[in-house]
């Protein structure tokens, strides 16, 4: 199990590093600014609970923990950085994705995340509830952006797309392997769950380095397009209040 | 929740976002500036008479009411039906070539305000929410429907009217 620890670990480390060396030699480290703050913070902290793993084995458990817990949260930069680029070129939409990944994080923190707090129960149990939970709202907030872009109609090019696409995978990985967890029980699970999880990271990591091997994102190839009609906002909100007002009109008839 | 409904949850999940993303439409630039049929311009005159026209019941209230040729007026409805069903949806399309049309500003010409930001998507989504709206109604109702419910039903309570009565008299 160490050997294999060991080798996933590894693998994981390569990964993040050929992403961000590669990500700076194509440009999009400018691009994707979220997303390789997330990969950078990503590959710190496994480089340090990978070296408290060799040094200090009895701190392992809880940084392991608590790194796992910031990193839940830091995945939401992960989740603002696809929302921006799927709607960034489109200025009447813009903050559609901020707006769909507030408010569902609002309304499900409040609903689903908040209430598994008042159960009383053991520390591992309520990490995995509120891990399991979290995931569930990272799906959910994925699943608005897709369904949001399929209806206008946009393209999200292969950087947006595997950005996606990896990052589910990840979260059905970790999700199902959660559920197990809290099913089965610690003593029952412990090993599949330490056997599993890396290699939701790993395949996660593999489809991102695909994914923003190369700059294809639609954004950038659409901006050129769309320079040819520089436009004022004022000009953008006239046309958008004239075709709320002739809506309005029937309405009123 | 249980185990069961996670696996399902986590693989559904991964196939509706396979689904979603392997979509031709969403790979392919949607717009063809030239060849896609836009919708009525809604800053040319002939444009808006034939919206008002579509859907004022003038012609068919003198079909019904005055020379008495109901199945002509029922005809009319129908047709009418179908004008305003195309009608709305061309007007959608030509929203949405607003909408989705990538744009870029000049420099320094982004608005600093948040209201100012935010005002494009409110006017977008207040846009869907009133077609899909109006877009059901007549295609269930037709197009001479009331699309806001009248509230000339209070006059059937009485105690409603008659304290109304006197007021209205003066």
């Amino acid at each position: 199990m160490e050997m294999y620890s060991l080798i996933i670990g590894v693998i994981g480390l390569i990964l993040e590093a050929a992403l961000i060396l590669r990500g700076r030699r194509s440009g999009l480290l400018r691009q994707f600014s979220l997303f390789y703050s997330y990969i950078t913070f990503y590959f710190s902290v496994s480089l340090a609970i990978f070296l408290i793993y060799w040094l200090r084995q009895d701190f392992y458990p809880l940084a392991y923990w608590f790194c796992y817990l910031v990193s839940l949260l830091a995945e939401f930069a992960i989740l603002l950085e696809i929302s921006d680029h799927i709607f960034e070129p489109y200025a009447a939409i813009r903050q559609l994705g901020r707006f769909l990944t507030v408010c569902i994080c609002a309304v499900l923190c409040v609903l689903y995340i908040l209430p598994s707090f008042l159960h009383q129960r053991s520390t591992s149990e309520a990490l995995l509830e509120f891990s399991l939970r979290t995931s569930l709202t990272k799906v959910v907030i994925i699943c608005a952006l897709a369904a949001a872009a399929r209806y206008f109609r946009l393209p999200l090019g292969r950087n947006v797309a595997g950005l996606m696409m990896g990052f589910g995978l990840y979260l059905s990985v970790y999700m199902a392997n959660f559920a197990a967890a809290q099913s089965f029980g610690r003593t029952l699970y412990a090993d599949i769950l330490r056997f599993i999880g890396p290699l939701g990271s790993i395949l996660c990591l593999a489809v991102w380095t695909v994914a923003m091997w190369q700059p294809a994102s639609v954004s950038t190839s659409r901006r050129k397009l769309g320079d040819a009609g520089h436009r004022s906002w004022e000009e953008l909100s006239y046309k958008l209040v004239r075709f709320n007002s002739t809506l309005t009109r029937l309405l009123r008839k | 929740m249980s185990l069961l409904a996670y696996a399902i949850i986590g693989i559904l999940f991964i196939l509706l976002l396979a689904l979603l993303l392997r979509d031709k439409r969403l790979e392919e630039p949607t717009e063809t500036v030239g060849e896609t049929e836009y919708g009525p311009d809604l800053w040319d005159e002939k444009s808006l008479l034939l919206y008002e026209r579509i859907f004022d019941p003038g012609d068919y209230s003198w079909l019904q009411d005055d020379l008495r040729f109901s199945h002509l007026a029922r005809a009319l409805v129908r047709s009418r039906k179908r004008l305003a069903l195309r009608w709305l949806k061309a007007v959608r399309r030509s929203f949405e070539h607003e909408v989705l049309t990538p744009q870029m500003f000049p420099s320094g010409a982004e608005t600093s305000t948040d209201f100012g930001r935010w005002r494009p998507l409110w006017l977008t989504l207040r846009f869907h929410f009133v077609w899909g709206y109006i877009f059901f109604m007549v295609r269930l109702f037709g197009p001479y429907c009331l699309l806001v419910p009248s509230f000339s039903w209070r006059h059937f309570i009485p105690e409603l009217s008659s304290r109304r009565g006197p007021l209205r008299d003066g």
